[in-house]
């Protein structure tokens, strides 16, 4: 009797002494740990992080998930629809199969497809295709899934599961082709811009005068110019006939060029506030150089300040390049990115006769929203008054 | 005691509860206390013991998140009526809030918008609840700067809140909230984001005007110093519970919680022996899932074992002098006390 | 500081941008490899002609394309003040004229879209803040959202797209005859619509978000405790005391709502064909017409320092803080 009351004060006290020290880590938590404790409540963001994690991934292995590669043109299936997958072919249950696409033209030339129904095409995992070099350097022949003849050889058949453009090619092989472009563009170029903006905008808050009046004004100028027009203007004096990873490399830093200047306003505004703070004075006082102040004291203070602002830029990034590469002033065939692909929706008819050409757009439109969402998740999470 | 002044305001177990993702918060747990007219009743207690939102439910401009219950008793002419009861935004509130009960905040500098001028936010107050007329708005209004102490108040009227000096913008906000002659004035800590001679002077404005209105002041601070000076009465006030009320007097000179004891030894006195301030040990508890434990069980250097009971209730020991403290009465008639 | 002394001093401030802006405008517009002539040179190529250098080196003499960078922006400077803006080579006009042309429509699309922004999105914003995380609220910020996800011309696409199928036509262009009559008048709101709608609907979502959130802050300042602390009705503390502080973002945020009407409006206008500067821009860009390009970018640059000019002015007149006025505009 005795003893187990005494096992159940200790198992009491155990608990209390667990729930103190779960308090005290909750106070002494870093700022991060709190931002990440927050934003982990933050439903929509983290159901963002989620779809992100997964647009990346797919992007990290577009090579091996895509049936085909960028240049697969194929007169037979131009303009195909979405390819019906079937499970039952003639009353019976094989597992899932397309049937070959068929097309013959209309009464008004129009071409009408059709599916040749006598032969079904089983749907094979990991079948051999267009060879690859995966994140560059992993060589591979092998894709996720695909048609093959009875040989084993790769079938022309195709399953298009988001239909084909106006060649032919594969729509969602090239979207996911593609998405190495659209994702990677506006991660880049925001993190050029970052460093931008921090050096610039935290030497113009930190030292002040004259220096800050010049930058002041040189962002200005930058701020006041409508940046389609300048982004259209620079991109245009992209020379034609260099490489594709020039192309792309320059785009980015165009895209980065006119995205720094609110960035560096931002960093600038919250130096200038941050350095009235006593603590720096402080450091100061106690013999800190400069540049120990800026990174040890300043930058920290408005990181995460920067970090959501950094998330909500990127969305403009995406929608840049995407509207670049629309009017044909960004990315060039043969490289593709969404914007590339949206061209074909160009055409009033194009969009009414192959509505899956509208696709892109979608995955333009997750991606914008879902790093929105993300950085007001965030920004919920680094303000410690909400 | 002066009994023979009227009463203005009676609350009666107030309870504020504000519904969180972490849990129902409790701020205020069931405070009682009344206000008379003439007297000056302080309200003492460490952020967060739920003293501005006592007053802030007086007013009903808690918002919609804090749920207030129990009942805000407000004598007027003969009649009471129950302010909880009140519609938070409709008329009969609206014509107590700054005619019959005013209040005045902290921070001066944020208490007017920045972008009008203070004559209009001034005139605002006596057009919604004296008269209409413009002319005689504005000249009640400088009538009631020049009372306050603000020199050259006509040129003062025209100006913004950004050309006063702290000081200057408290008279002005005190001079708006007493313009309709209220008949209580709450004072959320109108000295603390003063320094140290205007706040002498804004305590000595506010007696002076007590004298000539005759209102009921309830005075909410943290610093013992103005209570001793302006009070008449004083409530302690912990974890949203009221500890101790009594007396100014009694209360400096006897004061039975341990929490008042421990308040009182943590103040610096002039002159005095130099040794270690007292601190009270640990943080206040959040008032959320709190057992029926004591709320100040684990920060008590003289808890005993029916502490750990239910909580103790407010009982008087002497006349007007009540504590919930189980050895309230023991530390009363002169028992031990460890500070 | 006096409000005089502000003034002038702005106005300083905004030539300094001017000019500046000038200089980047014609980097950008040097910035291609290859002039103008290399463009003519090519289609002269491409129609069977053979050129022979001589004749290539005749025709820089002619356009001045080989003379060195600041000379040709000295040159190019004086004419900009002067009025000379010059010669479209693609279009064989003059830059002015041709800017002339498309400017009045520009203008038009610009100013109605920003009157249109502003109408739809502050009521919608304050009602979202007044009633938070209500299903309207929820509403409005879920159509902000997929605005602003959507990229300007897809939308305009679709809706092109979606008048084509309910109309037999796609709306597009502007109309021939100006809006005299009663006819031509509900033609041009027809053919207006859609450029406004797609244009106007990123700023407006931006701005029902931004108005929303600085609503929600003035709502929780102590200011407007104790405002209602003194007798104040709730709708005269929206009303009066916190739409009259939401109203000076707003109107700071004029610059940047005139930048991203251009932005709109440039991208849009090429797909739906609207005789505005988008589809010359284009145009110019695609040819190396480098003084045209250059001023369609320098005009609007102007329009938009314009603007900030405005919205500066008119927030000192507004905000009695004017000595808070540059150090708030140093915080943001």
């Amino acid at each position: 009797m005795n003893n187990k009351e005494e096992l159940l004060k200790s198992k009491e006290e155990r608990a209390l002494e667990k729930k103190r020290l779960k308090q005290e880590k909750y106070y002494m938590s870093s700022q991060w740990q709190l931002m990440g404790r927050k934003l982990l409540k933050h439903k929509l963001a983290i159901f963002s992080i989620v779809l992100l994690g997964i647009l990346y991934f797919c992007m990290i292995f577009s090579d091996f998930i895509a049936p085909e590669d960028l240049e697969n043109y194929s007169a037979k299936y131009s303009d195909s629809p979405i390819t019906k997958i079937h499970t039952v072919h003639e009353g019976k249950f094989i597992g899932p199969f397309v049937y070959a696409q068929k097309f013959k033209f209309n009464d008004y030339g129009q071409k009408m497809y059709y599916e040749d129904t006598a032969t079904p095409h089983r749907i094979s995992l990991f079948v051999k295709g267009t060879p690859y070099k995966l994140l560059g350097f992993i060589k591979g022949d092998v894709h996720l899934y695909g048609v093959k003849n009875e040989d084993g050889t790769p079938s022309d058949v195709k399953v298009l599961i988001l239909g084909a453009d106006n060649l032919g090619r594969d729509m969602f092989s090239r979207i996911l082709l593609g998405s190495k472009v659209s994702l990677t563009v506006p991660l880049l170029g925001t993190a050029i811009s970052f460093v931008l903006a921090v050096i610039i905008g935290g030497v113009s808050g930190f030292y002040g005068g004259i220096i800050d009046t010049i930058i002041q004004r040189i962002i200005e100028v930058f701020m006041s110019f409508p940046t389609l027009p300048l982004w259209m203007a620079l991109s245009a004096a992209i020379p034609t006939g260099i490489s594709v990873t020039n192309v792309y490399i320059l785009i980015t830093i165009i895209m980065s060029l006119l995205s720094w200047p609110g960035l560096a306003r931002t960093v600038r505004g919250r130096f200038l506030s941050l350095k009235k703070e006593d603590y720096v004075l402080a450091a100061r006082l106690a013999g800190v150089s400069d540049f120990k102040i800026i990174v040890k004291h300043l930058v920290p203070g408005f990181m995460s300040y920067l970090i959501v602002n950094l998330t909500l830029g990127i969305p403009n990034m995406i929608l840049g390049e995407t509207s670049m590469s629309f009017l044909g002033l960004g990315m060039r065939a043969p490289a593709t990115s969404w914007g590339v692909l949206l061209q074909e929706c160009k055409s009033i008819n194009n969009i009414a006769n192959c509505p899956w050409k509208l696709i892109p757009l979608v995955f333009v439109a997750i991606t914008v929203l879902a790093f929105n969402f993300l950085g007001d998740g965030l920004r919920d999470a680094a303000d410690p008054y909400k | 005691m002066e009994n023979e002044n009227k009463k203005i305001l009676d609350v009666k177990d107030l309870k504020i509860q504000i519904k969180m993702d972490e849990g129902l918060l409790t701020p205020v747990r069931g405070v009682n206390f009344s206000v008379y007219e003439n007297e000056t009743l302080g309200l003492v207690g460490e952020s967060g013991c739920g003293k501005s939102l006592t007053c802030k439910a007086i007013l009903g401009i808690n918002g919609k998140k804090a749920h207030a219950s129990g009942n805000i008793d407000f004598y007027k002419d003969g009649e009471v009526m129950n302010l909880l009861d009140l519609k938070p935004d409709g008329e009969k509130i609206r014509s107590i809030r700054g005619k019959q009960i005013s209040m005045v905040f902290q921070e001066p500098m944020t208490s007017f918008s920045p972008l009008f001028t203070i004559g209009s936010q001034m005139t605002e107050t006596i057009r919604l609840h004296i008269t209409k007329d413009k002319k005689e708005a504005k000249e009640i209004a400088i009538d009631m700067m020049k009372k306050v102490g603000i020199s050259n108040a006509e040129k003062r009227f025209t100006q913004y809140p950004h050309e006063f000096s702290g000081g200057m913008l408290q008279r002005a906000l005190i001079a708006t909230s007493l313009v309709c002659h209220p008949r209580l004035l709450i004072a959320d800590e109108p000295t603390t984001a003063l320094d140290v001679t205007i706040q002498a002077q804004i305590l000595e404005l506010m007696q002076q005007l007590q004298k000539d209105y005759g209102m009921g002041i309830l005075y909410v601070t943290h610093d013992l110093g103005t209570v001793a000076k302006i009070c008449d009465r004083v409530i302690v006030m912990y974890l949203g519970k009221i500890v101790e009320m009594a007396s100014v007097r009694d209360l400096f000179h006897n004061p039975i919680h341990p929490y008042t004891r421990g308040l009182i030894g943590s103040v610096h006195k002039i002159g005095g022996k130099k040794e270690r301030l007292f601190s009270i040990d640990g943080t206040v508890p959040l008032a959320m899932n709190l057992s029926d434990v004591c709320g100040f069980e684990d920060r008590c250097t003289s808890k005993c074992e029916a502490c750990k009971g239910c909580e103790p209730e407010l009982t008087e020991v002497s006349e007007g002098h009540f504590v919930a403290c189980y050895r309230g009465a023991e530390f009363a008639n002169g028992g031990q006390k460890n500070v | 500081m006096s409000k005089i002394k502000f003034i002038g001093k702005r106005l300083g401030m905004s030539v300094i941008t001017l000019w500046l802006i000038t200089v980047v405008v014609f980097f950008v517009i040097q910035l291609p490899p290859g002039d103008f002539v290399d463009y003519l040179v090519e289609n002269m190529v491409a129609e069977g002609e053979t050129v022979t250098e001589i004749e290539i080196e005749a025709m820089r003499e002619e356009y001045g394309t080989n003379r060195p960078f600041f000379v040709q922006y000295a040159d190019w400077m004086k004419g900009i003040l002067t009025g000379d803006w010059g010669v479209s080579f693609f279009y064989n006009q003059k830059v002015t004229v041709k800017i002339g042309e498309t400017l009045g429509a520009t203008l038009a699309v610009s100013f109605i879209t920003m009157i249109f922004t502003y109408l739809l999105s502050i009521p919608i914003a304050i009602y979202s803040a007044k009633h938070q995380y209500s299903v309207g609220d929820y509403l409005a910020t879920f159509i902000g959202f997929i605005g602003m996800a959507i990229p300007n011309f897809l939308f305009a696409i679709i809706l092109m797209f979606l008048s084509y199928k309910w109309f037999g036509k796609p709306i597009m262009g502007l109309p021939d005859t100006p809006p005299t009559s009663w006819p031509a008048i509900k033609e041009w709101i027809k053919h207006m619509i859609i450029p406004i709608i797609v244009i106007g609907t990123s700023g407006t979502c931006g701005l029902i978000r931004s108005t929303r959130a600085q609503m929600l802050d003035e709502q929780a300042r102590p200011y407007i405790l104790s405002t209602r602390a003194r007798g104040v009705s709730e709708p005269a503390l929206t009303y009066k005391y916190a739409m009259r502080s939401v109203l000076n973002p707003v109107v700071s945020g004029l610059g940047g709502m005139i930048s991203g009407i251009f932005n709109g409006s440039t991208i849009t206008a090429i797909v739906l064909m609207l005789p505005t500067q988008g589809p010359v821009l284009l145009k110019a860009l695609q040819s190396q017409d480098v003084y045209l390009s250059g001023g369609i970018l320098l005009i609007s640059a102007i329009l938009v320092v314009i603007g900030t000019l405005i919205s500066d002015l008119l927030l000192m007149a507004m905000d009695p803080r004017i000595k808070d006025l540059e150090e708030s505009k140093n915080e943001q």
